[in-house]
């Protein structure tokens, strides 16, 4: 009779044991895996954004089309001290360009972010517009191959979402884009 | 009263909600399409732009497309902007009026679906997550069988015999011929079967010679590059001629003047001729028919950023465009000693172009170039920052470049054949070294040079051989770059040596021929030509082919006899060397280019 | 951090050898000054440290709403904070569920930066969940918030195809890893369906995914999180077995069967007796016999993984640049895809990346041995539970699936009359 008692008792007993044994064990894990962890993590220090390397870009086109964002994050960024501040940009002006005025046979930016203004014989000064930029990076390779390379892609900070997987880097055929931490931010080419 | 009025709000912004979406779908298509750079239509005007002369009404229409698509894109991000918020700001009132209306609604139980017994759910469950899982393993096992390297070499063998078939039929085309490293040893025209008697082989041989005139056979021999394929002085070409003469035109196929001067030699590929010509008012690569002699096209080096505006200054003896260009079929490219490369397709189209820096070099660049695969090798040896860089043909992106610790030379790289990899050759002061032409690892350097190295490297059956004027000639095995043998009886300055898997060929400038044992080094044979000679000796069929400068070709039997066959007048002095194909040689002179066939 | 160092050294040094003065500077005569461009550095660490308060007070809150206050307004107002601060205004990243990824990459990489946040993100909801339950479920994650919010009728689903349908997140959180720790692909991020939606952009076979999973919430209770969700998956786990949750008190339950029927992710079990007669012996048999295949499974899940490891590393993108290579080595005439024109643009040497590639391939092949063998224990244990035969007698709260919605508390009528129908037990 005790022991048909004992029977019926039991499962409830070992289900209460078994619950105990698992709550242990969730609260052990916990610690273990936070304690493993809360040696390696780094405060702001560790606070990383993805840039791109301006050396290693190829110019590829994907910056423009693969962004999250509607419009891409990336955009064209000149660099005045490297500039040449030449007549003939090979950022500005289409390479086969007949006549160095505005017309849309001779330019290069498809929808007009570079502007340009004259400083002095025979110098111009160029800048971008960021509203217009959609980081498609034809000038990037027009400086790079004709001028001094003063133009460059990199991540706008305040526009960039910062996702943890940054969709350009995936299809980025150079690697060029990799998390940075933020003393390098912008500050690869001045 | 109230439901009625939120089940109506409802109605009304799910109608509104569909109707947004269809539209803002079909905008997102839109402006994904018309990115502004993405509008090929304007692409192309721009480029039908830039080919053709001024054309006002073709500028104006690209002007009208450029603002139309620009206006269209930034328009429809706009929209597509505005329409999603319009768009989230409805869905928030449908949800808050359906989640209203059916707030009341609560009470009432769905019919349950399950049966009520948890055991019977539990039996199928267990039935779905078997079958499920039984499911997965035989999709991954049947993917393992799949890919597994056992089929996949049984496809593969499969497959073979069509491209080999392809390759047959490839052999005789007007194309130009893309060979790859290896020489290719030309298939005789297919010899009609004897068992056709009568009519049948009658016909087939009198509709032969039709085929012929209309498109002109192309033998599959090229010669891509200066001293032929690789550089090394051997052509596998058949029946060239042995005999020509420009006073009388004895087997001369056509002449041509030389638009600019220039002392590389021309090369071959198909049925083109390669070959640049440079002075102070221009610097431009030429295409010319191998059968015609018709200057298909000219490509002049313009535009090249970084091309200086003041020439180089180079000596009378080299000139703006000593270097010979090199082709891969594909592409060809030629570099001018303003440190300009260029490279067009078969078609004269400017691929790419840039400028490598002036080369500081006291008589002018004079380093050709070679083509290996699908990228162009460039020998960049000058007395600042010496070095040599591999491009890529199609694009020119730099593959590799190695700094080299050599001083300048006139030498050009080879590619010689060492236990059946290639590997690239350079000669320089002080040294030969052999490197990976695929990565530009440098596997070997021998240091055994000095002087102003002006010829370049030879190879057969893994020995390379070097020669500088006023130093010496040494063999080495290009294995482990192991010093074979080194002597300095003769040694060219601007003729490269030649060598077949048993002899070597040396050629002075003062007109002296010399064999040597490639395994020995010991002195067999000499001959004195009496006249000086720039040229280098090509080895064409089993004859050795010498072009001194007066203009004289001797031909000697290339082998251990190494006897004089025939030597006769040409007709104008020539300083390059001449270029082999099946049945035909081109030459250069100092005025003009001329082919020679058999008759 | 000194590695990461050295990386932005020679990125600098890089970028200052890159620039290429083919131009020289030019003497400007007429007093021109270069413009000071500064650019836009918003201030992260303010943000930050506001996502991390809010999370612990949003999840404070419904901990508070679902098991003392037993009401599900709050949560209801928690979900649209949520969906309004961390969906729609903060839209970017981290989220708890991609912090798995960081999480189970900085175990493996010590090189790999963990900032403090990420950390935070993944840890807290998992403690609140050991605690107090899938807190941060019920309206802390917008995900699950939005789901909530657009809720307006739950269907049912057959039990069978549910417990099927909940096995895809242990496996989905199976494969996250092993992308993540072979530094592949963040998985869980790349096929996100409601970030999209969030930042009115992005991939649009993503956002339509989401927007199916969205419409089906409507009728259905939160697809995403139980038949998705990996992160869901790993807190089911903590929520088994956390200190404080809601229990019905037997004696009060009047059996209505109202809470089983509001509840949207079938956490509530109803009572039942055995009807299907099965002897207790062939129970007993069946249960053994599937603890006698389990291992067997574990070794065939760890044998066809790794048989598949290959084609799995493809997702990799050095496998992938390597095979490109080697296709273009052997046909070299072939036009240069962009990857391989930056490759030989680059003038990397292909020995290195053969190298890196075989590293890959050697660290995919150990861990989705792993993965097979872990697929094959989650097929074993679910046939292992589903073989149990219990009898219930009342209604019980399955607190591994409940999310802490709270919808069942407005539908029992004993908690309605202010008789506590719930009881917090220990």
């Amino acid at each position: 009779m005790e022991k048909r008692d004992e029977h019926k008792k039991s499962p409830i007993a070992r289900r209460k044991f078994l619950k105990a044994l698992g709550t242990a064990v969730a609260g052990g894990s916990i610690l273990a895996v936070s304690g493993g962890l809360i040696g390696r993590v780094k405060g702001a220090e560790a606070d990383h954004y993805w840039q791109i390397d301006p050396a290693k870009c190829t110019q590829c086109g994907r910056c423009e089309t693969h962004c999250v964002l509607p419009v891409s994050a990336v955009k064209c960024i000149h660099a005045n001290k490297v500039c040449g501040y030449c007549d003939l940009c090979g950022g500005y002006y289409r390479t086969n360009a007949r006549e160095l005025n505005t017309a849309a046979e001779n330019m290069m930016c498809p929808t007009g972010a570079i502007e340009r203004k004259f400083v002095e014989d025979p110098y111009f000064e160029y800048t971008i517009n960021e509203d217009l930029c959609n980081g498609c990076g034809k000038c990037v390779k027009g400086c790079g191959s004709f001028g001094n390379g003063s133009l460059y892609l990199q991540i706008k900070r305040d526009l960039c979402t910062d996702c943890n997987e940054c969709k350009i880097a995936t299809v980025c055929p150079a690697d060029a884009i990799t998390r940075v931490p933020l003393t390098w931010a912008y500050k690869l080419k001045d | 009263m109230k439901k009625t009025i939120l089940r109506n709000v409802a109605i009304v912004t799910a109608i509104f909600i569909v109707t947004l979406s269809v539209m803002l779908i079909t905008n997102f298509f839109q402006v994904r399409g018309t990115t502004p750079l993405q509008a090929e239509v304007v692409e192309t005007l721009k480029q039908l732009n830039d080919a053709n002369s001024n054309n006002p009404e073709l500028q104006e229409q690209i002007r009208q497309l450029d603002l139309m698509t620009r206006k269209a894109y930034f328009i429809r991000y706009d929209h597509l902007m505005a329409g999603l918020y319009i768009l989230l700001g409805m869905l928030a009132v449908f949800i808050v009026c359906v989640r209203l209306y059916f707030a009341r609604d609560k009470n009432i139980p769905d019919k349950e679906l399950d049966p009520i017994d948890e055991w019977a759910i539990k039996t199928q469950a267990r039935k779905y997550v078997t079958w499920g899982a039984a499911g997965i393993a035989a999709i991954a096992l049947l993917f393992v069988i799949l890919t597994s390297p056992y089929l996949q070499t049984e496809a593969s063998e499969a497959d073979e015999p069509e491209v080999v078939a392809d390759a047959v039929t490839d052999t005789y085309t007007s194309e130009p011929v893309v060979a790859g490293d290896e020489l290719v040893v030309a298939t005789e025209p297919a010899v009609v079967s004897s068992e056709g008697t009568g009519e049948n082989a009658e016909t087939a041989v009198v509709a032969q010679p039709e085929t012929v005139i209309q498109q002109p056979i192309v033998s599959s021999v090229t010669h891509n590059a200066f001293r032929g394929n690789n550089s090394n002085g051997i052509s596998s070409a058949r029946g060239v001629p042995v005999k020509w003469d420009l006073s009388n035109g004895t087997n001369i196929a056509w002449k041509q003047e030389v638009p600019r001067e220039g002392l590389n030699s021309p090369v071959i590929n198909g049925n083109r001729i390669f070959f640049s010509g440079a002075d102070a008012e221009a610097r431009e690569l030429y295409c010319y028919d191998l059968t015609t002699g018709e200057r298909l096209w000219t490509l002049a080096a313009t535009n090249i950023p970084g091309s200086p505006s003041q020439m180089p200054e180079t000596q009378h003896g080299t000139g703006l465009a000593a270097s010979s260009v090199a082709t891969n079929g594909t592409q060809v490219c030629a570099i001018f000693a303003t440190g300009d490369i260029i490279c067009a397709d078969m078609n004269g189209n400017r691929l790419w172009a840039k400028n490598l820096g002036v080369p500081d070099n006291h008589y002018g660049y004079a380093s050709s170039l070679l083509t290996y695969g699908n990228t162009v090798i460039v020998q960049y040896d000058n007395s600042t920052a010496p070095r040599v860089m591999a491009f890529d043909l199609a694009t020119g992106n730099e593959r590799w470049s190695r700094n080299r610790t050599e001083r300048v030379t006139w030498s050009s790289p080879i590619i010689a054949t060492v236990n059946n990899t290639p590997q690239l050759v350079l000669m320089g002061n002080p040294s030969i070294s052999g490197y990976n032409p695929n990565t530009g690892e440098q596997l070997w350097r021998v240091e055994c040079l000095t002087g102003e190295v002006g010829a370049s490297a030879c190879s057969a059956n893994g020995i390379v051989f070097g020669a500088s004027e006023y130093s010496k000639l040494v063999a080495i095995n290009a294995a482990d770059g192991s010093l074979l043998w080194e002597s300095n009886e003769y040694l060219p300055e601007a003729s490269s040596p030649v060598a077949t898997n048993t002899t070597l060929y040396v050629a002075t400038s003062y007109g002296v021929l010399a064999s040597y044992d490639v395994q020995t080094g010991e002195l067999k044979k000499e001959h004195e030509l009496a006249a000086e000679l720039w040229s280098s000796p090509m080895i064409v069929d089993g004859k050795l082919f010498m072009m001194t400068n007066d203009g004289k070709m001797h031909i000697y039997s290339a082998d251990d006899e190494f006897r004089l066959i025939d030597s006769f007048e040409t007709g104008e002095r020539t300083l390059s060397t001449p270029a082999f194909t099946d049945g035909k040689i081109v030459i250069r002179t100092e005025n003009s280019i001329y082919c020679v066939t058999a008759s | 951090m000194k590695k990461k160092l050295f990386i932005g050294l020679s990125l600098l040094l890089n970028g200052v050898a890159y620039a290429q003065n083919r131009f020289p500077k030019p003497d400007f005569e007429s007093g021109y000054e270069y413009p000071d461009i500064t650019y836009p550095i918003p201030n992260e660490s303010l943000w930050v440290t506001l996502d991390i308060i809010l999370l612990v007070v949003l999840m404070g809150i419904v901990a508070w709403a679902a098991l003392k206050k037993r009401t599900r307004k709050p949560i209801i107002w928690v979900s649209i904070i949520s969906v309004a601060y961390f969906g729609f205004f903060r839209s970017g990243c981290i989220c708890s569920i991609g912090s798995i990824q960081n999480i189970s990459l900085a175990l493996v990489d010590n090189s790999y930066i963990l900032p403090v946040s990420v950390l935070l993100f993944f840890i807290l909801p998992i403690v609140f969940a050991f605690l107090f339950g899938r807190v941060f479920c019920a309206g802390v994650c917008p995900f699950g918030a939005l789901q909530e919010l657009v809720n307006v009728k739950n269907y049912r689903l057959s039990k069978a195809v549910t417990t099927v349908l909940g096995m895809i997140p242990w496996i989905y959180l199976i494969f996250a890893i092993l992308y993540a720790v072979t530094r592949s692909s963040f998985i869980i991020c790349r096929f996100d369906p409601f970030i999209g939606i969030f930042r009115l952009g992005g991939d649009i076979g993503m956002i339509a995914f989401g927007t199916l999973l969205l419409i089906a919430s409507i009728f259905i209770g939160r697809p995403f999180c139980r038949f998705i969700c990996p992160y869901g998956a790993l807190l089911s786990l903590f929520s088994r077995v956390s200190i404080w949750k809601v229990e019905i008190t037997p004696k009060q339950c009047i059996n209505c069967d109202l809470c089983h029927d509001a509840c949207p992710v079938d956490a509530i079990k109803p009572p039942y007796e055995n009807k299907v007669k099965e002897s207790r012996q062939q129970g007993v048999k069946r249960v053994l016999i599937y603890f006698v295949v389990l291992p067997l499974m574990v070794i065939a899940g760890a044998f066809l993984t790794r048989s598949v490891s290959g084609e799995l590393s493809r997702a990799n993108k050095d496998v992938r640049l390597y095979d490109m290579v080697m296709e273009h080595e052997v046909n070299p005439q072939d036009v240069l895809s962009l990857e391989l024109e930056a490759f030989y643009g680059q003038g990397s040497s292909i020995e290195e990346l053969t190298e890196k590639q075989e590293a890959i391939q050697a660290e995919f092949k150990f861990y989705s041995t792993i993965a097979g063998a872990l697929i094959g224990l989650v097929v074993g244990f679910a046939l292992i539970g589903l073989s149990l035969k219990r009898t219930r007698k009342q209604y019980e709260i399955d607190h591994a699936a409940c999310v802490a919605c709270g919808r069942c508390f407005s539908y029992c009528p004993q908690n309605k009359i202010g008789i506590e129908s719930g009881n917090i037990s220990l």
